[in-house]
This record gives structure tokens, C-alpha cells and sequence, in this order.
């Protein structure tokens, strides 16, 4: 029977999307209809969102545009200096989130650029460095324009080691730096004593022996290794703690093999840090959503990205534009006697997790840590389904056992975020406002409306125009 | 939930009316459940106006006009504004009536799809739309792009949508009613305003919905049921449109093995889309009966469709109606359905007709099919010696009980009054009891709005 | 009227849909009625009139819509066999609940037109997929009498069907039967006397709500007369006309209330939804396999003793409508 035959052969299961009036009439019938609890749009938006449905680009381009995000297959090939990888030309540091300056950063993106300073000896103390910072003599970009992403303050400065992620479908790569660790760490906005002294062991000891362990080991598939971590409690955003042990037992042998001297010490220092894999985990996410980028079109999210000032999101079918509003504070819980008072703003690029189908969006995959971010196990597997509303796919390798192992929702539509008001729910750390502080807690954030808004009306300015 | 009120006017309690207004956030009901809930308040005793409304640009406009002072809203605020001597104890009963909304919606499911393209992830054969019209679009292409079908209830879409969406359906092959599509039955499911029919033989494409709902329930009358009526908008036939739906309309129901004629109803067509639908029409298999109003009157259509079937026509239910009163002046229509507005001016020949559910009657308040407010004032509005002609259609989502209003207001009008009552037997409100109720109120109803008119005239 | 001892109360008004096959009783004068079975889907409710259905199945969304259905749009009352009940003026009185229908369907939806080439290729697919199932016993059936077994056509639960997609077929109660294969040979010749003495052999054959034989006949009726039309074979329907008349003659006494009740339905051609989209599935308005997998789910057997008879009734058809 043709399509529109069907409709006809007996009475119809309706989906009823408007006046209650009218799923009261079907009801009274013993009609089977699917109700949808339909809100207004986020205000402002209603004729950017037909401009731009009604473009007949669309529909292709987002299919295109996802079927790379959740196709690629990143694969961690190497450890490697930051001065050997990435264009860092004369001083130039890289940072987490849409592109700032020194006047308009927070506290802990400060404290991490004052860090970088001390550590490449660009500076003699922190009163030195910020002088020389303030003056703009340092070349400020963010990490997103280099193929990078950066955790929290995401200061990338030369004398840093980089994992190295492979797109073996689509060819791409993309770097993020090594983990420090919790508590005072540059990333936090730390740059004590302790913390130089750690990114200088990073330098000297730590890169060479994963660079070299990776050599032997060759690339480790981390679509796989992600997959498998999901499934073992991670979300891979806020618990790293399966993925991390994976990670180690990959590359432990080769570690005692390449560098015996330091062996010990290395693994040591990777055992201790339970986000070890988060940084491998954010590059794989980057080199995927780089995949989808750049499809004409396509209203397709392919970076979520915070400075600790601004929220900044780019859409694949506006090339490098970012589209900000205000970071909003964390709401979680704090270490110690820390409060929402000495929060910061929300910062970094791991809102990659996100982008890419994992973090928040596959919350229902590590209920250990739902008490962590506020919640009951049924919070979190209802921010995984309400993920579905808003995103254009269900991921193929990523799944979540407690939903019947159905894929992670992946691929957020800025129409859906602004047709449903649900905004992408993120999991995220929480540094301290004042630079040098460090962490202060985790829990979970909302992404200013605005950010989305605005991309969706500059994708309407720019969507093919049959109306 | 965030609240904030503010009150103003008169002491509270005393004989002196007050202003209750708030806000409420993060809080949405479709505007037909809150024009309900806002009738409901106003038939409080002690309160005289009830405004609770989405605080969209116009509803803030009707309630400033009402002299109410408003604070700062956004479109997805909830405003409420009473106003009367226990207009503080109204509030009361709001948050009951807004509690068992919020209840009902909230139990249907354990998380609701919040769009139409995540609701098209489980099993369903056709989307409703009756979001307002300026979101419908969204909605619909969500349907077609899923495959489905798609009635579009809502009014107030633009043309170039209404002509995109259609477009791309011819390309997906699948169907869209509307928008501005009141009536259609699934074979036997009634969508929007439709009446309770037996199955049968007869499928119609309508253009119009009051004008689909006249023809079939003079068939169910008949004895004659109906296998499905397609509604196609109110545009469709016009040049823009092109016929797009009507046409994919006919070859469906030609297709259809329980369809055995089919009834085309609409207002005369755009002359170069009249061309191209007769061309189609001579391609079918099936016999098609076209009632273009102005052409030919809906009974008529029934009527033929009948004798094309060999069956027999029957007279046409009508209940003599005595009030005593004097007919000779003027002669009003007082419509709710559009079509049958029509019909009937043109039977008439004269007078002075209004439907009451153009948009322009209908912007912030509820159709007259639901909401009998301006119907009622409309008839108290009448003199000695006028005769009013009126419509009232039956049905699925029509008023439950328009009698209850409307022979009140019709035994007190200083006018003569005939009633064209559009229903079946099987209709929730009862024909036979409406009936009744609008002739003991002295109107004479009959079941073809055509023989109403035509006895109007003649009251003259 | 007064029904016994009855005590009226206020009912809680629902409203739902029927089949039309059940205007006539829900709309004539009101009639005492009593509840024959009741299971967790459906009640089963005998009303006392000649008109037919004389036994109405009061059910909710997961059961089969039977030709003599009334679906509620709530859940159902909860009765137990015996309880006294009222039908008529429009409504169904039952329990605590008075029901009346807003939609109306067509028990006997119009097949349309089919060519003979396009049934006598339906059948060879029809043979080759029942050929699957080739039974080696007839099967040990489950005792389903009323209030003692499960509903017999209430769609099997997942759990205790081995019939789901690509799985086995549910084989028929009466497979092997001799009085079945003289009534599948006296209908391909238009035999009326053997057809007729055949089918009230067959009336009542079997254990349970709806027996087998039940079964095959309604099963068999329903397609002399649906496809019988749709093919312009006039034998077809005077064969299912006679045959209908031998068969409801005395079913009443014959056999279960319910299981008269579906054979005149079947007489006048109303079925399941599973039943005519088998046919369908024969007419080329739809696929058969899944139609064909649908049916074969209902009941312990009902869907293959349905399934039997209307293989019977699309043999008789071609048969009867001249050389292939």
C-alpha cells in the first residue's frame, strides 16, 4: 500500500500538537494519539526558526553533518610538545572558550596565563607577567582556532605536551593538553610554586614518556575505549575514573618498556588522577565535531565553549562564527569551606564532551556521580532523555546499559534548542574566581539561551530563502 | 514558579470592585483551554472581567484596553487580571482549574516529546496541528519531513508557507490539510470540528469545514454513511496554492476501496485551478459531486450525491418553531461557520449577514463555535420585526451544549429567529434534544441550512 | 422498565468507539444485559435481544477490536461474570460506568476490486507461507472457557508467544480434520449440499471461547463474501449466503454465545481488523506476510483456525469463479 494509502485503511494514531481541546475530542473517541508537550518558542525566534526549517539546505545538510560527528573514529597517535604541533608564533598562548582579551578575563583564566609566564620564563614574577599581559604583548587565541581544546582556563603554552587524536575516517587531528591533576593546577587558575614545578616535570619527564610509549604501542582506538567506559559508569565529562584505568592498562607495558627510569613515576602520576583520560577524551571529541563542521546549511552545534566570561557556541553551517552570552555560575556542590560566593563563571572547552554526545548528555550512564552534581539516579537519566529533544541522532557506538543501551543522544540543532527552551545540560568543574585559587567544586551549568538565539538568527540571515 | 501581584481599586471584600493582576512564569496552556478557563472565572458571581492569557502583544493590548494596569511581560508569561468585587477569590479558583490542566498534561507520559519530530519517533499515521499559527509551520515541516501526513488546524499561517509545505508533501507523497483546516474524519475519526457519522460509502475533499460538516451530516441523516472527508484549507483552491492538496485529495479517495463517489466542497475555485481540477476529476475512476458554494447549495450536493448512489432522498429533518413574534424588518445572519454564512446570504438575497468566525471576530477569543459571547449579544442587539437566521454546528470540539446559551438568548430576543442546525444523531450534544430546546425557545430549526434560508426569506 | 433487582445509581459517563456492526442493539429500546466472561481487556456482555450481535465485547486499547466491540476510552469496570448490565437508548451500562460511542468503524470495510490473477498469485503466496508451519500433530489446546482462561482473542503477550517476526507459525486447532478438508473440497466445487452438511458438522468443534470449527467457518465466511465481491464471483456469494444462513441457523444452540455472535457477524462479512487486513494483504492492498503474522498471534489458535478458513474461502473463490 502506497503512503498516503495507509493513512486511510483504518482509524489513525495521531500525534496532537496544540489545543487541548482537540486531544480531548480524540480521547472521547478511544483514538490513540501521542500528545507533545508543545511550549512557544524561546522568545524572539519564531520567524528566524522558519527561515531557516524552510531551508531547503537543511534536512541534508544536518544528516551529512552528523553522520561525520558520529562516524568519525579518533584515535590517540601521539604525545607531543605543544612548540612542535601547534603555530605558536612569538608569544602567543592559547585559551579555552570564544576569543578575549586580558581586560575582560576572569579570575582563574588570569591566574593560568600568569602561570604560563612564570613557566616559559616569558616573566620574572606574577606582577611581571601580569604587566606584560596587560600590555597585550601576548598573543591571546583560543585553543578551538588551533584544532585544540583546553580544559578550564585551557592555557596552552609551548613547553606543554599535547595528546595527539586522529580522525581515521575523516583524516583530522586534534590536540589537547596533558592532565595535572586536581586541586592547585594552572588549568583551575593555580600558579604557585608546586604548580610550575609540576608542568616543568610534565615537560621533562611526563611528554617524553607517553610520547615514546605511544610510539610503541601505535594508535589506541578511543572510540572504543569510550564506548567501553560508558558502559562501565563514566560519562566522561565529570568521571573519568573507567576510562582513565582503560587508558592505563593500554599503555602501562609500553610505559615500562620505552622509559624504565620513570616508569614508576610516571604511572604513579596517572594512577593518582582520576580525569587522566579526560583530556584524550576532549580531543577525540574536538577531532569529531570538527568532522561536522562547515556544511552549508547545517544548524548543527559543533562547539560549545567557555573563557569564564563568555559562552560561546559555533554552528557548522556558519564556519569559525561564535555566538556568546554570559557564563553562568556552576550550581553543585563545593570543597571544603568553598561557597557559590567563590565560584567563577562557568570556564573551558570540555563542553566538547557535550557537543559530542557524552558529559551531560549521557548522564545516565554514570549514576555514581549523579549525588555529585544535586541529583537522584532519576535526575540523571532524565537529563539524558530530555537530550533527545533537542539533539539530531542517537550515537552508534555510545551507550547507555541503563536505557536499554540506546547511543547517547549526540548532535545538538540550535531550532530544537530554541523550539523546545531546553538548553544542553553540562557537567562541569567549578574553579575559584580569584586567580591562584584553583578548584573550589563540580556540578552542573546552564548555558545562557542567547548564545543559541543569536546563531539561529544569523543562520537565518543566511539560510537559501524559498519563502 | 515566580509570582507577583498587585492590587488596586477598592476596598476588598466591600461592595467595591478591585483589579487582581499577575504574572506567572515558566507556565504555558493553549489559548482555547485558557479562553475556556477564562469563561469559566468570569461566570464567577462577583467578578466581572477575567482575562487569563499568554501575555502576547495582543492580549496585553485587550487587557490595557480594559483599563487594567499591567507590569513588564514576556509572551511566555501567563497574565491573569480580574476584576470584580471577589476577584481576589477567583485567583482561587484558578490555581484549581490551572492545577488539573497541568495534571492532565503532565500524566500523559512519564517525559512527553516537546516537538513534533521527536513525537514521529513512535508509531502514528498523522500529525494534528493547533499550535498558533505563526509556529505552525515548524510543526508541519516536522511531519513531512518524518513522512506523515499533516492537518493543520491552525489559522493565521502565511501563504508562502502554506505553499512550501505543500510543495515539498508532493515531493515526500504525503498529505497536508490545512492549515486553516477546521474539519476531517479518518475513516470515522473526527479531527478538529467534526460530526459523529456512520461509515459509508461517500469520501469528500473540503475546502471548507462547515461547509464538509453541512453534507455529511445530511447524508448520516440520510442514512448514508462516509468513509472519510479530507479537509484541504481554506486556500487551497486559490491561484497561489494551486490545488496542490485538493488534487492529492481526490486521488487518494479514488484510490480508497471504501469510497465509492466523492463530494467536492468549496468556494468557487480560482478559474485556472477550477481548470486543472476538472482535468484531474476526469481521470478518476470514482463519480465526483463539485458543491462550489454560490454554484450549487450544500443540501443540493448531498442531494445529488444520494441520487448518484440510487438512493433515495429523504425531507430533510425540521421542526416547526412558533414565537409569536412579528417578522417584516430586517433580516440578519448571525453565523459561526463561514461557508454556510455564505450559503445562506446568497439563498437569502438580502441582509445583513456576519460570521462571527472570521479572524476578525476571532482574534483573542475563542471561535463562536466554542464561545457563544458576541452570538448572544448579537441577538440581544436585535429589534421587533427582524429575523435572525443563525447556524449552530454539533460535533466533536463544538460547544458541549449551545442550547444552554443560545435558547435562552433566542427566547428573549425581540427577534423572529430560525436556526440551520448542522449535526448528526450520533453527535455528543444530541440533535434531537437541541433541537427541541430551540424550538421550545420558539426558533424553527432545520437540519439544511439552505431550506433556513430560504424560510427566512420568506418570513419576510 | 425494571430490571430485576438492580439498584440505579449515578454512572460515571465515558465515551469511546464501537463497531457499527453494533449501532442496532446500542440504539434500540434499553435491554437488560449480563456479563458473560470478563477478562483483563474485555468484557464480555450477553444482551438480551434478537438482533445480532446479540453479545457485545466491552474492551480497552490492547484488545482485538472483534466485529462486535465497543472500546472504551478509559479502563475497564471491574465485574465479574453474572453481574447484570444495560444496553440500549445509546448506551452501555456497566458497572459504575455508562458508555457511549463517538466514532463509529466499519467491522466490513469494502475491499475494492480485484483482478482473479492477482487472488490466484495471493494463494500460491498464501500456501507457500503456511507451508512453513507444516504441522506434524494436531496441538494440544488449553482450556479458555470463560473466567477460567485467558482471553481468546486477546493478542498473546510477548512473553508466551513463539510467534513474533520470523519466528514459527500457530498451527490450527482442526488440522488434519476430514470433515474440514470435505468442507474445503465441497465449496471448490460449489457442492452446497456437502458444504452445508461439512459446516454443521463443524459448528461448536472444539474446546474454548470460540472454537476451532467456530473459527474456520467465520473465517471462511467472511472471504466467500468480502472477496467473492471484490472479484465479481456471484457463486461465491450464494455460496456464502447459503452457508450462512445453515451456519447461524441454530448457533445459538450450537455453540458459545460469544462464538455465535462472531459467526453472524462473519455471515454478514464484519471481522477483526487482523482478519481483513489479510485480506487486504490478498487483494494487493497491503503486505500479507506481516498481515498473515498478525493474525496468526491472536488466541491459542483462533488466528491459524481463522487463517484456515479463509485460505478455504480464496481456494473456493477461484474455483468458483471459473478455470484459472
Amino acid at each position: 500500500m502506497t503512503a498516503p494509502g495507509r493513512l486511510l485503511a483504518s482509524a489513525p494514531r495521531v500525534i496532537t500538537v496544540g489545543a487541548g481541546l482537540l486531544q480531548e475530542a480524540l480521547d472521547a473517541q478511544a483514538v490513540e494519539t501521542v500528545p507533545v508537550a508543545w511550549r512557544p518558542p524561546l522568545p524572539g525566534t519564531g520567524e528566524a526558526l522558519a527561515a531557516v526549517l524552510a531551508d531547503p539546505r537543511r534536512e541534508q545538510a544536518n544528516a551529512l553533518a552528523v553522520s561525520r560527528l558520529t562516524s568519525a573514529l579518533p584515535q590517540l597517535v601521539g604525545v607531543r610538545r605543544a612548540s612542535d604541533v601547534l603555530d605558536l608564533p612569538g608569544r602567543t598562548f592559547l585559551h579555552a572558550g570564544p576569543p578575549i582579551e586580558w581586560e575582560r578575563a576572569s579570575g582563574p583564566l588570569r591566574g593560568a596565563l600568569v602561570g604560563a609566564m612564570l613557566l616559559e620564563g616569558y616573566a620574572d614574577d606574577e606582577q611581571d607577567a601580569e604587566a606584560r599581559l596587560a600590555s597585550g604583548r601576548v598573543r591571546l587565541e583560543p585553543c578551538h582556532h588551533h584544532a585544540t581544546v583546553g580544559p578550564m582556563a585551557g592555557v596552552v603554552s609551548p613547553s606543554m605536551w599535547m595528546f595527539e587524536v586522529r580522525d581515521a575516517e575523516h583524516g583530522g587531528t586534534a590536540y589537547c593538553s596533558l592532565n595535572e591533576g586536581l586541586g592547585k593546577v594552572l588549568r583551575y587558575g593555580a600558579y604557585g610554586p608546586e604548580v610550575i614545578d609540576r608542568l616543568r616535570w610534565m615537560d621533562q619527564v611526563l611528554g617524553p614518556a607517553l610520547s615514546a610509549a605511544l610510539a610503541l604501542t601505535g594508535p589506541i582506538d578511543l572510540r572504543a575505549l569510550i564506548a567501553q567506559a560508558l558502559q562501565m559508569g563514566d560519562e566522561l565529562h565529570n568521571r573519568n575514573r573507567a576510562a582513565t584505568s582503560l587508558l592505563l592498562r593500554e599503555l602501562a607495558p609500553a610505559v615500562v618498556d620505552a622509559a624504565p627510569g620513570s616508569a614508576s613515576e610516571v604511572l604513579r602520576f596517572v594512577n593518582g588522577n582520576d580525569h587522566f583520560f579526560l583530556n584524550a577524551g576532549m580531543a577525540a571529541g574536538k577531532v569529531s565535531t570538527d568532522a561536522a563542521r562547515d556544511v552549508p546549511g547545517s544548524s548543527l552545534v559543533v562547539a560549545m565553549a567557555r573563557n569564564g566570561t563568555d559562552f560561546g557556541v559555533q554552528v557548522s553551517g556558519l564556519g569559525g562564527r561564535w555566538f556568546t552570552g554570559p557564563a553562568g555560575v556552576p550550581d553543585g556542590l563545593y570543597l571544603g569551606a568553598y561557597g557559590p560566593e567563590d565560584a567563577n563563571p562557568d570556564i573551558g572547552d570540555s563542553t566538547i564532551t557535550e557537543t559530542s554526545g557524552l558529559g551531560g548528555f549521557a548522564m545516565a550512564a554514570a549514576p555514581a556521580i549523579v549525588r555529585f552534581v544535586g541529583g537522584e539516579v532519576s535526575d540523571a537519566m532524565a537529563a539524558t532523555r530530555s537530550m533527545y529533544e533537542i539533539t539530531l541522532a542517537e550515537h552508534p557506538a555510545y551507550q547507555i546499559p541503563g536505557l536499554g543501551f540506546r547511543g547517547t543522544p549526540v548532535g545538538i540543532d540550535v531550532t530544537l534548542v530554541a523550539r523546545t527552551g531546553l538548553l544542553p545540560v553540562v557537567n562541569t568543574g567549578i574553579a575559584g574566581r580569584v586567580a591562584g585559587t584553583g578548584q573550589v567544586g563540580a556540578g552542573l551549568v546552564n548555558p545562557p539561551a542567547e548564545a543559541f538565539t543569536s546563531a539561529l538568527l544569523a543562520l537565518a540571515d543566511s539560510a537559501a530563502q524559498p519563502l | 514558579m515566580g509570582a507577583s501581584v498587585s492590587g488596586s481599586g477598592g476596598v476588598r471584600g466591600g461592595a467595591v470592585s478591585s483589579d487582581v493582576v499577575s504574572l506567572r512564569r515558566g507556565v504555558y496552556h493553549d489559548s482555547v483551554t485558557l479562553m475556556r478557563v477564562s469563561r469559566q472565572l468570569s461566570g464567577l458571581p462577583g467578578v466581572d472581567v477575567a482575562i487569563v492569557a499568554m501575555a502576547t502583544e495582543l492580549n496585553l493590548a485587550l487587557a490595557r484596553d480594559l483599563g487594567f494596569a499591567l507590569p513588564e511581560a514576556e509572551p511566555g508569561d501567563l497574565l491573569v487580571a480580574l476584576r470584580g468585587q471577589e476577584a481576589g477569590a477567583a485567583v482561587a479558583e484558578l490555581d484549581d482549574h490551572l492545577t488539573r490542566l497541568s495534571r492532565s498534561t503532565g500524566e500523559a507520559a512519564e517525559q512527553p516529546p516537546l516537538t513534533t519530530r521527536s513525537a514521529a519517533r513512535r508509531p502514528a499515521d498523522l500529525v494534528l496541528v493547533s499550535v498558533p499559527g505563526e509556529h505552525a509551520f515548524c510543526e508541519a515541516m516536522d511531519a513531512i519531513q518524518a513522512g506523515l501526513p499533516v492537518m493543520i488546524f491552525s489559522d493565521g499561517v502565511p501563504v508562502a508557507q502554506e505553499v512550501l509545505l505543500k510543495t515539498l508533501a508532493d515531493e515526500r507523497d504525503v498529505l497536508v490539510m490545512g492549515p486553516d483546516c477546521g474539519t476531517a474524519v479518518i475513516a470515522g475519526a473526527g479531527l478538529g470540528f467534526a460530526n459523529v457519522l456512520r461509515p459509508g460509502p461517500v469520501g469528500v475533499v473540503a475546502a471548507s469545514g462547515t461547509g464538509a460538516q453541512q453534507v455529511t451530516s445530511l447524508l448520516d441523516l440520510a442514512g448514508t454513511g462516509v468513509s472519510h472527508v479530507l479537509g484541504v484549507g481554506g486556500r487551497d483552491l486559490s491561484a497561489e496554492v494551486g490545488g496542490r492538496s485538493t488534487v492529492r485529495a481526490l486521488r487518494m479517495l479514488d484510490d480508497d476501496p471504501a469510497t465509492a463517489l466523492i463530494v467536492l466542497v468549496s468556494k468557487p475555485p480560482a478559474p485556472e485551478v477550477a481548470r486543472h481540477v476538472r482535468e484531474v476529476v476526469e481521470t478518476l475512476r470514482t463519480p465526483v459531486v463539485s458543491a462550489f458554494v454560490g454554484e450549487k447549495d450544500l443540501t443540493e450536493a448531498a442531494e445529488e450525491a444520494l441520487r448518484t448512489l440510487g438512493r433515495s432522498v429523504p425531507a430533510w429533518p425540521a421542526w416547526p418553531g412558533w414565537s409569536g413574534k412579528k417578522a417584516g424588518g430586517r433580516l440578519r445572519g448571525v453565523y459561526s461557520g463561514g461557508t454556510l454564512c455564505s450559503e445562506a446570504a446568497l439563498i437569502a438575497g438580502r441582509g445583513e449577514f456576519v460570521d462571527y468566525g472570521d479572524d476578525a471576530y476571532t482574534r483573542g477569543r475563542a471561535h463562536p463555535m466554542i464561545d457563544p459571547t458576541l452570538r448572544l449579544e448579537a441577538l440581544a442587539a436585535t429589534e421587533p420585526g427582524d429575523v435572525v437566521l443563525m447556524d449552530v454546528v454539533l460535533g466533536h470540539g463544538a460547544d458541549p451544549d449551545p442550547a444552554a446559551s443560545l435558547a435562552h438568548a433566542i427566547s428573549r430576543a425581540p427577534a423572529t429567529v430560525v436556526v440551520a442546525l448542522v449535526g448528526t444523531e450520533g453527535d455528543p450534544q444530541d440533535l434531537h434534544r437541541q433541537a427541541a430546546a430551540f424550538r421550545e425557545a420558539g426558533a424553527t430549526v432545520f437540519t439544511s441550512n439552505a431550506e433556513a434560508a430560504r424560510h427566512a426569506r420568506s418570513l419576510l | 422498565m425494571t430490571v430485576g433487582t438492580h439498584v440505579r445509581r449515578a454512572r460515571t459517563r465515558v465515551t469511546g468507539a464501537a463497531s457499527a456492526a453494533t449501532r442496532p442493539v446500542l440504539e434500540s429500546q434499553r435491554r437488560p444485559a449480563r456479563v458473560l466472561a470478563a477478562f483483563p481487556a474485555g468484557v464480555y456482555l450477553e444482551v438480551r435481544t434478537d438482533l445480532e450481535p446479540s453479545v457485545l465485547a466491552v474492551i480497552t486499547g490492547e484488545a482485538t477490536r472483534l466485529p462486535n466491540s465497543v472500546l472504551l476510552s478509559t479502563g475497564l469496570p471491574r465485574v465479574t461474570v453474572g453481574d447484570e448490565a444495560l444496553v440500549g437508548d445509546g448506551t452501555v451500562e456497566l458497572g459504575p460506568l455508562s458508555l457511549r460511542a463517538r466514532r463509529w468503524w466499519d467491522p466490513a470495510p469494502p475491499l475494492g476490486e480485484v483482478a482473479r490473477a492477482r487472488l490466484a498469485a495471493s494463494l500460491d503466496h498464501l500456501e507457500l507461507l503456511t507451508a512453513e508451519a507444516e504441522p506434524r500433530t494436531a496441538p494440544q489446546r488449553r482450556e479458555s472457557f470463560p473466567g477460567s482462561g485467558p482471553d481468546p482473542h486477546r493478542e498473546k503477550p510477548p512473553e508466551s508467544g513463539c510467534q513474533r517476526e520470523g519466528g514459527a507459525w500457530q498451527v490450527p486447532g482442526l488440522v488434519g480434520n476430514s470433515v474440514v478438508e470435505a468442507l474445503a473440497e465441497s465449496c471448490a466445487k460449489g457442492w452446497l449440499l456437502g458444504a452445508v452438511s461439512a459446516a454443521e458438522q463443524l459448528v461448536g468443534l472444539g474446546p474454548g471461547l470460540t472454537p476451532s470449527g467456530d473459527d474456520v467457518l467465520a473465517g471462511l465466511l467472511v472471504t466467500l463474501r468480502q472477496l467473492g465481491r471484490a472479484a465479481g464471483t456471484g457463486r461465491a456469494v450464494w455460496l456464502a449466503d447459503w452457508l450462512a444462513a445453515a451456519v447461524t441457523y441454530d448457533a445459538r444452540t450450537r455453540t458459545t454465545a460469544i462464538s455465535a455472535t462472531l459467526l453472524h457477524c462473519a455471515a454478514r462479512g464484519e471481522a477483526s481488523p487482523e482478519v481483513i487486513a489479510v485480506l487486504r494483504g490478498l487483494t494487493g492492498g497491503q503486505a500479507l506476510e506481516p498481515a498473515l503474522r498478525r493474525l496468526h498471534r491472536l488466541g491459542h489458535t483462533s488466528g491459524a483456525d481463522l487463517a484456515q478458513g479463509i485460505a478455504i474461502g480464496l481456494s473456493a473463490v477461484l474455483a468458483l469463479g471459473g478455470p484459472r
